[in-house]
């Protein structure tokens, strides 16, 4: 297997969103890693392709808090990466497969990690077989808390 | 290279726990990859974390499925995840993957967890957490500790390093 760190970046501020461009056709899936602090607040963990704002995504995830489960679907405007309960730290990552094939709907496995509120699985689908060449992670409602690092790896 | 071989062992008898120590600070993150079964007279097994020898400052949230049914865990705080016990189908083994975000720096470290005992389909415990130990100092040793019983011979765990970093022109924004 080979994998490749393609980028990161440490927030030195607080951001509502990071892009990640220019990204090349040369892997098979890519990964998403996000760490972040405390103080985030409440947020939904979004995942956009190549600027399509358009409701193209839906997912599916199952939730434990320590004390109950859940489990949801929807079809929106984004992927989902996690939602945020609280202020905790958290961290969460993404499996985008065969990002560069165009004869396929992209399929994204997410897992979030938060010790102090859920734990997550989520898969997601973009409906569009065009190639990935730009990631944009957002939050809907409050933002990455400054310190947070998020990382992108390709891999074959 | 981004994703590195740090150490791997596999018992050749058992033991009470596996420890990887010394763990150089020059990666981003930690990966454990992890085969185990226990000496335990049950069918589903776990195993604990403890972390620079430490097993306090732990907090876990877990998801789990049993073929049956589900349900939502925070005990042990220090959950590390599944093992097959000395009752569950004879060569078969729990796997976890651990990861662990920014380990080397001087803040609470978060992780995250997947993990599954196996038993020919029945009375297995699937398992996905959430871990956060909540000490500002880097992680030099990780442990893994069999819950009331020894990790069985032939038991692996392995550790990998993950290094963040820039290439194939990828712009970040």
């Amino acid at each position: 297997m080979s994998y490749i760190a393609l980028a990161t970046t440490t927030l030195g501020s607080a951001a509502s969103s990071v892009t990640f461009s220019s990204i090349p056709a040369t892997y098979r899936d890519l990964i998403v890693v996000i760490d972040a602090k405390s103080g985030a607040g409440v947020a939904t963990i979004g995942l956009r392709f190549n600027s399509d704002t358009g409701n193209n995504y839906s997912y599916v995830d199952m939730s434990g808090t320590g004390s109950s489960t859940s489990s949801s679907a929807n079809t929106q405007d984004r992927a989902t990466m996690g939602f945020v309960p609280g202020t905790s730290a958290y961290m969460s990552t993404a499996q985008i497969m065969d990002y560069a094939q165009t004869d396929k709907h992209k399929t994204v496995l997410a897992r979030h990690s938060n010790a102090s509120g859920n734990v997550q699985a989520l898969a997601n689908r973009w409906a569009n077989t065009n190639a990935i060449t730009t990631v944009n992670l957002s939050t809907a409602v409050n933002n990455f808390p400054i310190g947070t690092t998020i990382s992108l790896y390709g891999v074959a | 290279m981004t994703y590195t071989l740090i150490a791997h062992t596999e018992l050749g008898s058992a033991q009470a726990a596996i420890t990887f120590s010394s763990i150089p600070a020059t990666f981003t993150d930690l990966e454990l990859r992890l085969s185990l079964r226990s000496t335990l007279a049950a069918v589903p097994n776990y195993f604990f974390l403890k972390i620079n020898g430490s097993n306090t400052t732990f907090s876990f949230r877990g998801l789990f499925g049993t073929g049956s049914t589900t349900g939502s865990f925070t005990s042990p705080s220090n959950y590390g995840g599944e093992s097959t016990g000395a009752n569950s189908t004879a060569d078969t083994f729990g796997s976890t993957a651990i990861y662990f975000a920014n380990y080397r720096l001087s803040q609470s470290k978060s992780f995250s967890l997947d993990s599954v005992g196996e038993n020919n389909g029945t009375n297995a415990n699937q398992v996905i957490g959430a871990g956060l130990w909540a000490t500002n100092t880097a992680i030099n040793s990780i442990e893994l500790e069999s819950a009331g019983s020894n990790f069985t011979q032939f038991s692996s765990a392995t550790l990998y390093g993950i290094t963040s970093g820039s290439s194939g022109g990828v712009v970040v924004s």
